[in-house]
């Protein structure tokens, strides 16, 4: 069963997380783009990675993608607290220096798009850590993204040193699903290999 | 380390089970004391049992920890104060209260100092997050307890057919 499709945009794609990709994934994160997190030190944790975005994708629990751009893994499109029931989830694209903010802004639509159509998720966060790409906020607000909070201290980046959380939000317009009793669909999960039967017959 | 203390003429204490349940009853079990959350209010003493019992489970996980607040004196609980969703890795968590009537903010100015002291120097959290409804009964509470805005969460729940959304507030330990 696949959980997390590939997803083109235009220069590049979203593409689950796989062993082939090991090392360029290792190679990320060496450059964390985000404060306080120190370099990997051991390639092995890239396959453990790989394992909980299986987990996480199966379960709704969250969904992680690479971002490809013009060939290279130079980025990770990551979704986590991914609440299922209340269609809302939280997202964080971390890149290297040289993922640019035109792929970084297509690869978070194409996500929005397919979490929308799949998933009927509504409610999408972003959440931008102060000391981050300066840029990112600006790029969000051309996706439609306002920033809503900004939690004071809520990033630890050291023993007693902290950065702030900018926490953006985009509201889908897209009606929300009609509750249904259970096998109206035929639509086992997220199986991205069954599509859900609109036709109304079973 | 001893979690229940004393604050001026109140009581700050773990809840006990089979002791506790009328008092949380009557705090959970009706529904504008919770509008604020929001949440359901319980109905009956099974629904009780269970909230205690997840109260335990919860605080002996060290997620959470909940507080009942009564008089020195009359040993009446008027309050439950609870830390939750506690992230010892980012050092925070997320005040929640449930208050009866007679709890005004007063009340909780008094209480408040004590209880923030023991959660920032003894537990060493940094950040105490409190998220309300957005036009709640207590809106203008957080900023006079030491609190400060930070802004408005849309659409986090759907709560009887409405999209609710959470006013944000903080505290952190070097305020």
């Amino acid at each position: 069963m696949r959980f997390t499709p590939e997803l083109p945009f235009d220069g590049g794609r979203l593409k689950p997380l796989q062993s082939e990709d090991t090392a360029a994934l290792f190679a990320l994160y060496q450059q964390p783009e985000l404060p306080g997190q120190k370099p990997l030190q051991d390639e092995s944790q890239i396959g453990r990675l790989i394992d909980l975005s299986v987990q996480m994708a199966a379960t709704q629990r969250g969904i992680m993608w690479a971002i490809e751009s013009d060939g290279e893994v130079c980025g990770i499109l990551s979704g986590f607290d991914w609440q299922a029931s209340q269609l809302r989830i939280m997202l964080r694209a971390d890149g290297l220096p040289v993922l640019s903010d035109e792929h970084r802004a297509a690869a978070i639509k194409a996500a929005v798009d397919f979490l929308i159509e799949k998933y009927h998720l509504r409610n999408f966060g972003y959440q931008w850590v102060s000391g981050q790409n300066e840029s990112i906020p600006g790029l969000l607000g051309t996706l439609g993204f306002e920033r809503c909070a900004v939690l004071r201290d809520a990033w630890r980046t050291g023993d007693r040193e902290f950065a702030d959380i900018h926490q953006f939000h985009f509201i889908s317009t897209a009606e929300k699903p009609q509750p249904k009793k259970l096998g109206d669909d035929d639509n086992p999960g997220q199986n991205l290999d069954r599509d859900v039967n609109h036709g109304g017959t079973h | 380390m001893n979690w229940n203390f004393s604050t001026g003429v109140f009581q700050c204490r773990l809840p006990v089970a089979g002791d506790d349940n009328n008092a949380l009853l009557s705090l959970l079990g009706k529904q504008n004391q919770l509008n604020h959350i929001p949440r359901l209010a319980l109905e009956n003493m099974d629904q009780v049992e269970d909230e205690l019992r997840r109260m335990v489970m919860r605080f002996e996980n060290r997620e959470a920890a909940f507080w009942l607040i009564e008089g020195q004196y009359d040993q009446q609980v008027f309050a439950r104060i609870s830390i939750q969703k506690i992230n010892w890795m980012m050092l925070s968590a997320q005040l929640q209260w449930e208050l009866t009537p007679e709890c005004t903010l007063d009340t909780l100015q008094a209480v408040l100092p004590d209880l923030l002291s023991f959660i920032f120097t003894e537990l060493g959290l940094h950040r105490l997050e409190l998220r309300l409804v957005k036009g709640s009964l207590y809106e203008g509470w957080p900023e006079q307890l030491g609190f400060s805005a930070e802004g408005v969460l849309p659409q986090q729940q759907e709560f009887e057919g409405k999209d609710v959304d959470l006013a944000v507030y903080s505290r952190l330990a070097t305020d």
